[in-house]
């Protein structure tokens, strides 16, 4: 795909803006957030060196929204172009997990669809990967592969952009005055820049090597008091499925207005204790340990037998933010420990 | 499909009828014509309250109206049993997947049921007796708490057992003065030769515990996992295999099920939490 090169990032995000409203990472103590961008700022946007701390998430899949309209109802929210800069790849792959579940050509999530196809991603790539990234084990680069309208990688000149989509196609090709050719001296950097942070998270993740599939270590794993004894660390905030990019679990709601009635759509936390209990007053999880296996065994063997992925990218957020310090892949580790130990004969790294 | 999943339909109750001291009938009619298939679930809303799931009692060829047996067991449910003839509703659904009815054909059907599990084993037994020459027979075994705790009374206890083809016994754990049938839990009420095994389907719906038991009573009996069909009461909510509350290790109860045989879920150790 042909690259084009920029030397300063605002004239790119102003094109953008001028189209459709546009939201880039702001720095808020150590780790970026999401905010609007104002063209008529004049501070100049930070690229994020690492994902940013609340996920893509937010932008297709509302925390809270309105589902439906009754008696009467009404048609969907009107949902207007917007884009995303500095997404980066594990960011790319969780929206294609969601993709899965919310644009199953069955049952469509009206709202979700909308939101995607008026979504522009400008990608970024990731320079800084964290201690707690473990995207490599998932497949995960830390540059876009796919999955994006725009991808912009940092190089000591500038810019270089590359098209991901026709609508980034379009966008290049209609503001061809901003850019100049991204000439071979420039790809070169980008790629070396690359394949370094590429051996940083691999050497970060050295250790983490698996005695089989994570999904076989899994389902080896269900008997494993492993889940139990990490339960005494948890003190249930649920922040793990809040920040994660791809649970994706919800609370349908109604309320009672003036002179009519909605359904509401709100996130919902598969680690809260009455999450799967029924009116009757049985609860196949009500102990914690058992919610903290089902909801590994969701990310990593259900959602894998229904979907062909696995339900996470090893953006690690869900350990950077655990109150109690739990880590999926200490999880993990001591599951291939166990695998390894109760002598299974089929055995290979898991990537 | 390009429709909203979340839209409920609009409805009225316009009967209802008490069927136990915690179970009512609530005879619903739906503005749009709304087809289903025996044992899939709907979602009834009780506007601005909330919605709970529901496999409708009534067969699905009666398309006017639809009977919705519900037990005060939560919020919404005792919300529901406040409400009066004409109170607006809403029904989002069909939901999942029934009994697989065109599988039975020519077998006997061999059907346990429960307290308030006999709401979805109504809608089946109806859709199986209008078909019944469809089928080698019907064999029901119910059970109650009390004889008061029989749902469907006036049929149960009369016309029912009068069905050429249909062969049916009652228990309770609990009998009272007037009580002459079986007193104990359903599971003594089955007997190996109700039914000849290898060419019998069976069907179970009730509380979990009862679910439990009698699966492993007829798995005791030689019935084979596969042929054993259980009717799984789990959070199911958003109906469409999405907001996860339902689960049952891969399946969402919503989409998968209700209806499961055994065989498909049986490698799940907490279906009967």
């Amino acid at each position: 795909m042909e690259a084009v090169f920029i030397s300063k990032l605002k004239p790119l995000l102003d094109a953008v803006a001028e189209q459709m409203a546009l939201y880039v990472p702001k720095k808020s103590g150590e780790y970026y957030v999401y905010s609007k961008y104002d063209p008529s700022a004049n501070k100049s946007v930070e690229f994020n060196n690492i994902r940013t701390c609340t996920t893509v998430k937010e932008f297709i899949f509302a925390v809270c929204e309105l589902a439906a309209v009754y008696p009467e109802p009404t048609g969907p929210e009107d949902i207007k172009p917007f884009a995303v800069f500095g997404l980066k790849d594990c960011d790319l792959r969780s929206i294609e997990i969601l993709d899965k579940v919310f644009t199953e050509e069955e049952f469509q999530d009206v709202l979700y669809v909308k939101r995607r196809e008026n979504m522009f991603i400008i990608s970024s790539d990731c320079f800084d990967p964290s201690e707690s990234c473990f995207c490599n084990i998932f497949d995960g680069r830390p540059y876009a592969q796919s999955g994006f309208d725009l991808n912009v990688s940092q190089v000591r000149a500038g810019f270089i952009i590359e098209a991901g989509s026709d609508k980034g196609k379009d966008f290049i090709e209609k503001h061809s005055q901003l850019f100049t050719e991204a000439d071979q001296s420039l790809l070169d950097e980008r790629d070396k820049n690359r394949a370094q942070t590429q051996k940083q998270l691999e050497q970060n993740n050295a250790e983490l090597k698996f005695d089989a599939t994570i999904k076989e270590i899994m389902e080896n794993g269900q008997d494993s008091a492993v889940f139990d004894v990490e339960a005494e660390e948890c003190v249930e905030c649920q922040a793990c499925t809040r920040i994660c990019p791809t649970c994706h679990c919800f609370y349908l709601y109604d309320t009672r207005q003036k002179d009519y009635f909605t359904k509401m759509k709100m996130w919902d936390s598969c680690m809260r204790v009455g999450y799967a209990e029924v009116a009757g007053g049985a609860n196949p999880h009500k102990i914690l340990g058992d919610r903290i296996k089902h909801r590994l065994m969701h990310k990593f063997v259900y959602f894998l037998d229904r979907y062909g992925i696995d339900m996470c990218v090893g953006c690690g957020r869900c350990i950077e933010t655990c109150a109690g310090g739990i880590d999926q892949r200490t999880i993990l580790k001591k599951l291939s420990e166990e695998f390894k130990s109760k002598g299974k004969t089929k055995s290979k790294v898991a990537k | 499909m390009s429709q909203n999943p979340y839209q409920p339909i609009n409805g009225e109750i316009v009967d209802i009828i008490d069927e136990s001291p915690t179970i009512k009938t609530f005879v619903v009619v739906p503005e749009e014509k709304f087809k289903f298939e025996t044992g899939q679930f709907v979602e009834l809303t009780l506007p601005g309250e909330g919605e709970a799931p529901f496999t409708p009692s009534s067969p699905p060829g009666q398309t006017e109206k639809m009977e919705i047996t519900i037990m005060e067991a939560g919020r919404v449910t005792a919300l529901l049993h406040q409400c009066k003839k004409g109170q607006k509703v809403g029904i989002r659904g069909p939901f999942g997947n029934g009994y697989p009815i065109d599988d039975f054909v020519g077998k006997e059907i061999y059907i346990v049921g429960g307290g308030v599990g006999l709401a979805p084993i109504r809608s089946l037994f109806l859709t199986l007796v209008d078909r019944i020459k469809d089928f080698k027979s019907v064999v029901c075994r119910f059970g109650a708490r009390t004889p008061d705790d029989f749902i469907y009374k006036n049929t149960l206890f009369g016309s029912w057992q009068k069905i050429a083809g249909v062969n049916m016994k009652l228990t309770v754990d609990e009998a009272n003065g007037q009580w002459k049938d079986n007193v104990g839990v359903v599971t003594t009420i089955l007997a190996p030769d109700d039914v000849k095994i290898k060419n019998a389907v069976v069907v179970v719906c009730g509380p979990p515990i009862m679910m439990k038991f009698t699966t492993l009573k007829l798995l005791e009996f030689g019935f084979v996992a596969k042929d054993i069909y259980l009717s799984m009461e789990k959070n199911m909510s958003c109906g469409i295999g999405k907001c996860g509350h339902c689960m049952i290790g891969k399946y969402y109860v919503c989409k998968d099920g209700p209806v499961f045989t055994y065989k498909q879920i049986k490698q799940y150790p907490d279906i009967w939490d």
